[in-house]
């Protein structure tokens, strides 16, 4: 057998030749090629000791805590989109109703009137009614991924920075519509809505702008929620609005996606 | 008290747990790393694939069967991820840093007071990262999946999307290099 060339030795160390027995014998009773061989595996050797930084045992936790954001957009993103269409939809039959009703219904004291018949018989509520339940009903949806970002941020672990990569996207999608529910909850007069978005959207502002929030900056954060209680308030008006048992107490959450 | 075995974990988390799969995501968090690093030759982008391969894999999850390893599946959604991001730098065809020629030069060009230095483990391993670096990223993945990871030829060949000796020959060149740069060293470490 002649020589084995340096690519008939790479191969036979990886096992990857086709006869490995023959190249066996002949590195065992040539001395030249098994010089070689010896000089390529302590090469290989040296490789080994390729560093790779350490990552603690931690890691895996914070690869979570990153890593949760994600998955839990992951898990929205369809509903988000579904309800946001649904919520346009039932706002544009709303104003339709309305427009009709107006147009129908000039007078005030017919209106009124017509308002405390509908009441009496237990009939239809005037479009008015109408707009206010639509207006609860989107808010309620609005509330319930605030109520999302809310918590992540409230359990989340104060000691470590919170990567917001990502979120912030959603967040800034938060403060959009938070605007509008906000102006829409006042001009209607509802200053109980309207005073919750109007406390929620400094904290959904500071989000969408970070991110990453430092140990600092995220503990300032929490208290700010806390000191508020707007976890509690925005579940309170999110459950009055989809009709679920209302919270008793302030509680922190349990973790969610 | 025993681990929970991938199987049950997966299992929960096909349905929806999510602390089922945070316990995934924490097991397998350091293994995917080194091959992530190994791959790419950079920290933040070893974390970048990480959480990418988890994405990946939560997207996914039910397309895994339960009969498989959860373990070798997630490896090789990191090593697709990985390569996917040296795809997109551009990085598959060319070596990822330093000056090859430098690094040419380590060994042959070096005082016996350096070679002596060498012997240090760190700088050591500092020379074994220069030579990987001079490799390009299909010569690295080939290398890494080849000598790190025991992947078979064939299917480092299917991952990179070249045939069964292609591979075989991107695995040689690596090692050539790696052999240019390295032996020198090898034989100061043999000899003492």
């Amino acid at each position: 057998m002649e020589h084995l060339n340096e690519e008939q030795l790479v191969l036979h160390h990886y096992h990857d030749d086709e006869s490995p027995v023959a190249v066996e014998k002949h590195i065992a009773s040539c001395e030249a090629c098994r010089g070689e061989y010896d000089k390529l595996r302590s090469v290989l050797a040296l490789v080994d000791e390729l560093p790779t930084p350490e990552r603690g045992t931690e890691y895996g936790e914070q690869v979570w805590n990153r890593l949760r954001w994600k998955l839990g957009s992951e898990r929205r993103k369809s509903r988000t989109w579904y309800s946001f269409v649904a919520a346009a939809a039932v706002l544009a039959l709303a104003f339709f109703a309305g427009q009709l009703w107006n147009s129908r219904n000039n007078a005030p004291i017919v209106q009124q009137q017509q308002a405390a018949v509908s009441t009496i018989n237990g009939g239809p509520a005037p479009a008015s009614a109408t707009k206010d339940r639509v207006l609860f009903v989107v808010v309620g949806d609005h509330l319930d991924n605030s109520e999302r970002m809310l918590l992540e941020v409230a359990n989340a672990d104060a000691k470590r920075e919170l990567d917001l990569t990502g979120e912030n996207k959603r967040a800034a999608d938060l403060v959009a519509t938070n605007r509008i529910y906000r102006q829409t909850a006042a001009k209607q007069g509802d200053a109980r809505i309207a005073s919750l978005l109007a406390d929620l959207e400094p904290i959904l502002v500071e989000l969408s702008h970070a991110d990453k929030l430092s140990p600092e900056e995220l503990t300032s954060l929490q208290k700010r929620i806390d000191s508020k209680g707007l976890l509690f308030k925005v579940r309170v008006v999110s459950a009055e609005t989809s009709g679920r048992e209302m919270p008793v107490a302030p509680q922190k959450g349990t973790s969610s996606l | 008290m025993e681990m929970t075995t991938d199987v049950t974990v997966v299992s929960r988390a096909r349905s929806g747990d999510a602390d089922a799969f945070r316990q995934l995501v924490e097991r397998h968090s350091q293994p995917l790393f080194r091959v992530a690093y190994r791959m790419t030759g950079n920290e933040h982008d070893a974390d970048d694939v990480v959480q990418e391969a988890f994405l990946r894999a939560y997207r996914q999850i039910n397309s895994f069967e339960e009969r498989a390893n959860f373990g070798t599946w997630l490896h090789r959604i990191a090593i697709n991820c990985a390569l996917d991001l040296l795809r997109a730098r551009g990085r598959l065809d060319r070596h990822y840093g330093g000056d090859p020629e430098t690094a040419e030069m380590t060994g042959a060009a070096r005082s016996e007071a350096q070679q002596e230095r060498l012997l240090m483990s760190a700088e050591l391993r500092k020379q074994v990262e220069v030579a990987m670096q001079r490799l390009t990223g299909n010569e690295r993945t080939a290398f890494v999946l080849r000598h790190f990871e025991g992947m078979p030829v064939e299917e480092i060949g299917r991952t990179l999307g070249i045939q069964v000796n292609a591979a075989k020959h991107t695995i040689f060149r690596a090692v050539r290099k790696l052999r240019e740069s390295l032996e020198p060293l090898a034989r100061t470490t043999w000899n003492t």
